[in-house]
């Protein structure tokens, strides 16, 4: 298998706060992001030549960012997107910079996903026309993104007997992990009967089962192993990338089943195959919550456990801090903030650098003091390989493997 | 060119180079579900696509189905976000498995709709009646001269296979 194992790495990242209401455009909120990782990268706005988004019609383009900040661009690339860009485009970064168009690629989403353009069709895009391939849905009441993954969850509780129970612990879990995040949006711990407690939103998804809606920029920047030896930070290595692999049938994927099957199913061979690992060798992972279930449904289609039995792998402890394999050690958008993913990537990049900025007071040099209780230490205990899970749909998403 | 249908708050808009939808609404308006069935292997595919997802051949043909179905998962909408279905909250979303070309031409494939599960005037169903492996057929909403929705109902068939619904 054709493989760039380590040969390129992020070295920078970067995020603006998490609010409900930024005030401010996509384009400031994208010059901050982008600032804040070539700073934490070592670099100089000299240093950047490269440049990528990921936007739905909602954000600013890169050659508006670009120069804000001095930066001339030898490439710049606009993609339309939102979960699971995040892992394609490193990808993209990579073979960019492997065919010499550029040298070092700073990849950020920008987004006012609570006060201007909400996920689902609510907010400015309400009033827009149902055409096209929508009329398969969206007359029928069937429009957000719980809407959509519903009859997903809906058919795994029916052919594996997953309760809400055990999903919710996804919940518990990156609620407990926010509590540690400085950043977080939602810092507060909630229990299993918090979350099936709360009000139904679309039956099998309780309120506490979807993830936020937050104003935020994020960004990353990738670059050559080369370089990234000369960077500031501790070097962190892609192993493997995969880059939203899809089911047969996307455009309705229902056609095509299992529709419980989702698209790690086709992706776990290419990022494994290329990392040389298995799931075993993970030490940390970054599973796409949009909803407590989505993390489920990767986890156990990348392989963590065996297909069918997420409901328990995800309620036995082990996707917690202190546990064997902790998921979204960040909050994740179920209690961070919302990024359509990026977030996550750089959380593992924290993590692997050992540097997670939590509340332990030596946490920008690496101190850490692994208490995990509320208000404390997030930081994975030495932490060398971490994966992240991207989702878009049930039928597409990416994958990506990192290393320190 | 066709106007544009409101229907609970929403414009539905099926202009005439609508080269996927059009001819599959007009036989909905004649309460039809007729469905493209491949001119060169014979399968059919929802929705109306315009190369065979099989065979990448682009001729096809519109073959009436039976419109009869199992319900192969469903959701119900508690928390409605379109304004329009605010008031027919909670309502099932369901998504039918048709008879016909069932694991066909593997065994996971099938002709799969999504569609609400409504009463004789098109209200929603009640939640209590929804769950996986119960019969339904097609009934078609009227909204306007060239535009009808096909949505399903219960029948009184026995169940295919095991019925189950969300607990509670």
């Amino acid at each position: 298998m054709k493989t760039l194992r380590d040969r390129y790495g992020i070295v920078g990242v970067g995020e603006t706060e998490y609010s409900r209401g930024s005030n401010r455009t996509t384009r400031a909120m994208a010059v901050e992001a982008v600032r804040k990782a070539i700073l934490d990268a070592g670099l100089t706005a000299a240093d950047v030549d490269g440049m990528m988004s990921y936007q739905n019609g909602d954000s600013t383009p890169a050659n508006w960012v670009a120069p804000d900040l001095g930066i001339r661009l030898n490439f710049y690339m606009d993609v339309v997107g939102g979960g699971s860009s995040t892992e394609a485009l490193i990808g993209l970064a990579m073979g960019a910079i492997e065919a010499g168009m550029c040298s070092t690629v700073a990849i950020f989403r920008s987004m006012n996903g609570y006060s201007e353009f909400r996920i689902g069709g609510t907010g400015v895009r309400a009033a827009q026309p149902v055409r096209g391939l929508d009329l398969a849905q969206v007359p029928f009441g069937m429009r957000s993104a719980g809407q959509n993954f519903a009859l997903t969850f809906m058919r795994h509780m029916y052919e594996y007997g997953t309760t809400s129970e055990q999903v919710a612990h996804v919940k518990v879990a990156h609620s407990k992990h926010a509590s540690q995040n400085p950043k977080a949006l939602l810092k507060e711990r909630v229990t299993v009967e918090d979350v099936v407690g709360s009000r139904w939103i679309v039956k099998p998804l309780h309120l506490l089962d979807c993830c936020l809606e937050t104003d935020n920029a994020t960004c990353l920047i990738v670059t050559s192993a080369e370089r990234a030896r000369d960077c500031r930070p501790r070097p962190v290595y892609v192993m493997g990338v995969a880059g939203r692999v899809n089911k047969p049938r996307t455009d309705f994927h229902w056609a095509h089943g299992p529709i419980t099957r989702v698209a790690g199913h086709y992706a776990r061979d290419i990022v494994f195959g290329q990392a040389g690992i298995g799931p075993e060798d993970v030490d940390v992972t970054g599973s796409y919550d949009a909803f407590t279930f989505t993390t489920m449904l990767q986890l156990e289609e990348y392989g963590f456990c065996p297909k069918g039995e997420g409901g328990a792998y995800v309620s036995s402890g082990t996707i917690e801090l202190g546990g064997k394999r902790p998921n979204n050690t960040a909050g994740g958008h179920l209690c961070e903030g919302y990024t359509h993913g990026m977030s996550m990537v750089i959380e593992n990049v924290r993590q692997l650098r050992g540097t997670v900025d939590d509340y332990c007071p030596g946490a920008a040099d690496g101190v850490h003091t692994y208490d995990y209780g509320p208000g404390r230490c997030r930081q994975v205990r030495d932490a060398e390989i971490a994966m992240n899970l991207g989702w878009a749909m049930p039928p597409t998403g990416s994958a990506l493997i990192l290393r320190r | 060119m066709p106007q544009p249908v409101t229907y609970r708050g929403m414009t539905l808009v099926v202009p005439d180079n609508d080269s996927e939808w059009k001819e599959y609404f007009e036989h909905a308006r004649q309460h039809r579900l007729a469905l493209r069935a491949c001119a060169a292997c014979g399968l059919l595919r929802y929705p109306p696509t315009h190369a065979c997802p099989w065979c990448m051949a682009l001729e096809w043909t519109w073959r009436e189905v039976s419109g009869r179905g199992t319900i192969y998962s469903y959701e119900i909408v508690v928390h409605a976000i379109q304004p329009g279905f605010k008031d027919a909250a909670p309502y099932p979303v369901v998504l039918v498995e048709l008879d016909e070309q069932r694991g066909a031409p593997t065994p996971d494939e099938a002709l799969r709709i999504v569609a609400n599960l409504v009463r004789p005037d098109f209200t929603p169903e009640d939640e209590k009646s929804v769950a996986i492996g119960k019969r339904v057929r097609v009934v078609f909403q009227d909204l306007a001269d060239h535009l009808a929705l096909p949505q399903f109902t219960l029948t009184d068939e026995p169940a295919a296979g095991r019925v189950w619904r969300l607990p509670g």
